[in-house]
């Protein structure tokens, strides 16, 4: 029964592939990527659960179990860092989430073109600037000696604050100048889905006697709600994902406290020490844990708003 | 005083004109259909009004008050669009009471108008639906619906119709011509669709490249077409225009029709009322509406022809033929064998209603009064 | 084992025949006879390779007859993905060497005893004597490199000459302001407290920094002042010997004491309040600025500011001073350079030609060899005078560093061989050797601590418990020094935190490995 569906199934598929060829191999690049690039390296996520030494090979290692993971789970510091990625995370979304959506609509209401096209692109400059160089800057603004942002805090009377060294300083500014990177381009999600509102909407609106605010309010917000939904189920989906280049670049061990996330403990224990099974150990977890904030993101959105990735 | 006059009116995109300095002045409670092919202006010239474009120049006035600077909501105006402009995120009741939410209204004020408007619209039942949830023809009534709680001193609609399907549309069209005589409110109706035109206006304004071609009740501008583009707009089939020269034939002018094959000549007399401003010599176009041919050629003048379609409509039939090579198109009664019609060799031409027009301006000669 | 003694033995025989019709300038130098061609994965520095071009190479390959071929690719930008790369990959070449970050010795002996790599103790006992005479001299470096078996898997890096960092200060500001060198812990205080108020500058502003630092090693360095030691190594934060026995500085009494003190006189502005993040660029910056006045860094590089800062700075003097005297009347020096570098060769288990290579790798410990590749090639990089390697004027005068021309040639690339200080003595700046000078003569360089090779178990524990509490005491030495938390207070509960993280474990197989190590002394 199962051997004649399926060789049903398969009879089809090649007349499919006959007739539909070119679409097939319009689709194959996507296909090879994803079966390369991220199929084909879960085989190796079983180091997670391994001894793993690189000249044995993955074959080679033997098994361990779960002991990596008691490792990890008995690590107070990689606790932390979990509930620190957690915590900057969260605060990212609170904070830097809006920050776009906010831009998109007020750059919609710019009505100069040529004024429009200036403020986007010095907003999206920052983007294309490497991290490094953002994390170069960052430290120059905020030098307690030389820096911008304490010598106007220097007019005030306030004295110089050390941000980079203070741990309740280092969330805001992570966030802060990770806003500043990425705010304006990731505005553009956004702008590209206020674009797709009927113009109608906003004359019949006009018609009707709403004012910009309650446009805005009424009818762009609500449109674009679709959008915003599908960015935050994605971004909470990263929840448990800082990117490490730039908190190294940002950190000091006496930030640690509230900056060490997972990915940089990752970095400092797994992959400068060459302990790649604890390292995927802990980035398997952490993925885990990504798939069920997705899934559980997903699955309210979809009852609550009716929008959903899938 | 008129509700709203138009008076030299003209729009230009840049250096592009779109409208040519238009007059037009609407008489309150009147039902004014613009109507025209698309690129004629009308929707540009309803925009002006509602205060969604700029006025290049000329002034718009509603109510005695000029409004070239007047925000659209502060023109007292109601539009209704083609797309209907629901907003997809609001159900029914609240598509209906945005205008009222906006402004601020009391909330019992709004309940009342929105449960008012859906009765007179039968959306009483759907008021909690989302406009994904609705018909296209429900659709259209929320939107109209939302023009109607605003009691606006105009009422603009703007090709309300054209998503609807043919049946739909019928019927839609008599629901607001209803709804016209229950609010008894100024309206501006724009429409590419004669017939919506026909059936709806209390006066008709057909334009064309943003000039308005004729101003009238439909049967004055389906009677008596001011010029060969309206002629040949209102009506359908369209009337027929026929070259002809006019000749004086024992004394009485006549419309001759060449031959286009050495054959003979074929003409008509013309009409009295045309007959006083015609000449001799003088290229015009004959015209003749399908309805005014009969096949049963008696007294009256005939024309030879041939036929060579016959499409039966049911009830009557066209023939689609030439009379000295030029296409013309009649209507006639359908016979119960069809074949029949096919062999008509001869029409017979209800003179008196026929139109002449001067070839080279497609004016009317018809004596006005 | 048996038919390669057997092969060995009917080359000997062979080269014996050969022998005589050699050219005799040849004959103790060639290994084999008919070239003989090895590969060899070689990738250093992140962005060169190994190649047959070098200068150094092509004689070497002549006097020897060994032919080098390098397998790393050039492509890589990382030296240690290459290393993983090809350990991973499992096709190993005949050689696998250069450098690959701190840990290359671990991986060495790591997969030396996962069977990547040959053992090298007997080969070096019967044929290659030079190697043998440098370790029998140095047993210090045999035990370094050693694994947890006592076996030898690769050929380490030996640099030469002691000292990397000393402490140098602004003897024109001192002069200015009548101070003398400071010798103890209260005139060190008084002098950077001088610095501080007394506007030594000259330029009206208190804007001084009275010590500063380039790198984390010495922002905190000032505690050695209270005998504290920063670390065991020239690695940040590494273990230390206290009479035998394996313990971390960060967990001493003294350290306390020292970081207490350290964290109030960064508090009173006495060092640089911006020391752990100015970065690399502080020295350049403050020194460049007449801003700095007290730093331990490197003797060579530090004292090159004295010609660079010449002519903008009226009087720059820059020069180094003897470490002060500690509150218990003691004089040491903590840092030091590295006696092994992470870093050489090793031959692989594939390799069918074992003898020869270690033959090979021999001859960079002959006397030709040393100068082969600390000096380059006579004619090209050095002259023979009196005897001994000179770098021609060419050499020493050129815009290009001295290190880097080597590199071109060939020279001074971490293969496995014994660095000469002479070759870097010949271009270092006479202050500098005036500061190695006297910090030789006061002889009180701290003991540096090699390292150990821990096993499987070991290893485990190690791995388990120890990158946490490194970094539990790396940020609880800035919360101190910032001043977040005060050091009397948080003691207590520090100690009793690393002893729960594991301290005393990690100590104890530390100490273990330790014990196996170099226990035979």
């Amino acid at each position: 029964m199962m051997q004649v569906r399926l060789s049903h199934y398969m009879r089809t598929l090649g007349e499919d592939l006959r007739r539909d060829w070119q679409l097939y191999l319009l689709v194959a690049p996507m296909i090879i990527w994803f079966l390369v690039f991220l199929y084909k390296p879960m085989h190796g996520l079983q180091i997670a659960f391994k001894d793993f030494s690189i000249f044995r090979g993955i074959e080679a290692s033997p098994w361990v179990g779960l002991a990596h993971f008691q490792e990890l789970f008995a690590n107070e510091l990689f606790i932390r860092s979990f509930w620190n990625t957690i915590t900057i995370s969260f605060l990212g979304l609170v904070f830097a989430f809006p920050v776009p959506i906010i831009l998109a609509l007020m750059f919609n209401e710019v009505q100069n073109a040529l004024a429009r096209r200036w403020a986007q692109t010095i907003v999206y400059l920052p983007h294309f600037i490497s991290v490094v160089i953002v994390a170069g800057i960052v430290i120059n603004f905020l030098s307690p000696s030389t820096g911008i942002v304490n010598t106007a805090l220097g007019w005030f009377g306030i004295a110089p604050i050390y941000f980079l060294t203070q741990p309740e300083w280092f969330r805001p500014v992570f966030i802060g100048s990770s806003i500043w990177k990425e705010a304006g381009f990731e505005s553009i999600v956004y702008l590209a889905a206020i674009a797709g509102v009927s113009p109608t909407l906003y004359e019949s609106a006009r018609v009707d006697g709403a004012s910009r605010w309650q446009m805005v309010w009424r009818i762009t917000l609500p449109c674009i709600l679709p959008t915003i939904i599908i960015m935050l189920i994605i971004r909470i989906g990263n929840l448990v994902e800082v990117g490490f280049e730039y908190i190294i670049l940002l950190y000091r061990p006496s930030t640690y406290q509230t900056a060490d996330v997972v990915s940089t403990f990752i970095y400092r224990t797994g992959l400068q020490g060459t302990q790649y099974d604890l390292a995927t150990a802990a980035g398997l977890f952490n993925a885990v844990i990504a798939f069920v904030l997705v899934y559980t993101a997903n699955r309210i959105s979809r009852k609550v708003s009716s929008t959903s990735l899938w | 005083m008129s509700a709203v006059v138009i008076s030299d009116v003209v729009k230009r995109y840049g250096a592009l004109e779109v409208v040519h300095g238009i007059n037009l002045a609407i008489e309150p409670k009147e039902f004014v259909v613009l109507v025209g092919p698309s690129g004629c202006g009308k929707s540009t010239t309803l925009r002006m009004v509602a205060g969604l474009e700029d006025i290049s120049d000329g002034t718009i006035s509603i109510g005695g008050r000029e409004v070239n600077k007047v925000a659209p909501k502060d023109r007292d105006v109601a539009m209704v669009f083609q797309n209907y402009a629901l907003y997809p995120h609001l159900d029914v009741a609240e598509n209906i009471a945005f205008g009222l939410r906006v402004r601020r209204e009391r909330r019992e004020v709004v309940d009342k108008a929105v449960t008012e408007a859906a009765q007179i619209l039968g959306l009483t039942e759907y008021l909690k639906r989302k406009p994904a949830d609705l018909s296209g023809g429900q659709r259209q009534r929320v939107a109209m619906g939302r023009a109607i709680v605003r009691k606006p001193k105009v009422f603009l609609f703007d090709e309300p119709l054209s998503n609807l399907d043919a049946k739909l549309r019928t019927y839609m069209r008599a629901e607001i011509k209803r709804l016209h005589r229950r609010m008894e409110a100024t309206s501006i109706y724009v429409t590419h669709d004669q017939v919506e035109a026909m059936t709806l206006a209390d006066r008709i304004v057909i334009m064309s490249n943003g000039h308005i071609e004729q101003v009238g009740s439909p049967m004055e501008v389906f009677l008596e077409p001011a010029n060969t583009f309206v002629a040949s707009f209102i009506g359908s089939p369209p009337m027929n225009l026929v070259d002809a020269m006019v000749m004086n034939v024992d004394g009485v002018l006549h419309g001759v029709i060449a031959s286009d094959d050495g054959g003979s000549n074929q003409s008509l007399p013309l009409p009295e009322a045309f007959a006083a401003n015609a000449r001799e010599g003088q290229v015009v176009k004959l015209g003749i509406r399908p309805e005014a041919m009969t096949v049963h050629a008696g007294e009256a003048p005939t024309i030879d022809c041939s036929i060579d379609l016959v499409e039966p409509l049911g009830a009557e039939a066209l023939l689609h033929g030439r009379v000295n090579g030029q296409a013309f198109i009649a209507k006639a009664e359908t016979p119960l064998d069809t074949a029949e019609l096919w062999s008509v060799e001869r029409l017979g031409i209800d003179v008196a209603r026929m139109h002449v027009f001067d070839a080279e301006t497609g004016k009317t000669l018809k004596t006005r009064g | 084992m048996k038919a390669i003694l057997k092969g060995v033995s009917a080359l000997a025989l062979t080269a014996a025949l050969v022998a005589p019709l050699a050219v005799s300038a040849q004959e103790t130098t060639r290994i084999v006879d008919e070239p003989l061609e090895l590969t060899m994965h070689f990738h250093f520095r992140d962005k060169y390779v190994y190649t047959q071009d070098w200068p150094v190479e092509q004689v070497v390959a002549e006097k020897t007859g060994i032919h080098i071929r390098n397998t790393a690719s050039l492509a890589t930008t990382s030296s240690r993905d290459a290393f993983n790369l090809l350990i991973a990959s499992g096709n190993l070449p005949d050689i696998v060497g250069g450098d690959a970050g701190p840990t290359l010795k671990d991986d060495f002996i790591r997969y030396g005893l996962e069977g990547a790599f040959i053992p090298l103790d007997d080969l070096i006992e019967e044929h290659a004597p030079n190697l043998k005479a440098f370790f029998d001299s140095r047993p210090e470096v045999r035990q370094a490199i050693s694994g947890p078996d006592g076996h030898i898997y690769f050929i380490p890096y030996v640099p030469d000459g002691k000292f990397s960092r000393g402490w140098f200060i602004r003897y024109d500001w001192l002069e200015k302001l009548g101070l003398e060198v400071p010798e103890t812990p209260e005139e060190v205080y008084d002098v950077l407290v001088a610095f501080r108020d007394q506007d030594p500058n000259g330029n009206g502003i208190k804007d001084e920094v009275p010590y500063f630092a380039r790198d984390e090693v010495d922002a905190v360095r000032l505690i050695n002042l209270w005998d504290a030691r920063v670390s065991g190594s020239e690695r940040y934060g590494d273990f230390a010997i206290y009479d035998g026995k394996v313990r971390h500085p960060w967990a001493e009494e003294n350290y306390k004491v020292g970081i207490g003190h350290v964290a109030d006189w960064y508090a009173e502005g006495l060092i640089d309040k911006e020391v752990f993040t100015r970065g690399s660029r502080s020295r350049e910056y403050l020194l460049g600025n007449n801003l700095g006045g007290m730093i331990h860094d490197w003797f060579a590089s530090t004292a090159t500011y004295n010609t660079a800062l010449a002519d903008e700075i009226e009087g720059f003097s820059l020069r180094p001073m003897l470490p002060p005297r500690t509150v218990s009347g003691d004089r040491f020096e903590d840092a030091r350079r590295q006696q092994v570098q992470p870093a050489g060769w090793a031959i692989s288990v594939t390799n069918e030609h074992p003898v020869e290579t270690i033959k090979y790798f021999d001859f960079w410990f002959s006397p030709e060899g040393r100068i082969l590749s600390n000096f380059g090639v006579e004619g090209l990089t050095y002259e023979m005078v009196d005897g001994k390697p000179q770098f021609t004027e060419e050499v020493l005068t050129s815009d290009t560093p001295v290190n880097a021309q080597l590199w071109e040639v060939g020279a001074q690339v971490p293969r496995g061989f014994w660095q000469d200080y002479e070759y870097e003595r010949q271009w270092t700046n006479e202050i500098a050797l005036e500061g190695i000078e006297m910090y030789e003569e006061c002889d009180c360089l701290r003991e540096e601590f090699l390292g150990v090779a821990l096993n499987a178990e070991e290893k485990e524990i190690y791995d388990r418990y120890w990158p946490s509490i490194l970094t539990y005491m790396t940020e609880m030495q800035q919360t101190w020094v910032l001043g977040a938390e005060d050091v009397d207070t948080g003691w207590d509960a520090y100690v009793e935190r690393l002893n729960s993280m594991g301290y005393d474990r990690v100590i104890a197989v530390m100490q273990a490995a330790y014990d196996r190590q170099y226990g035979a002394q």
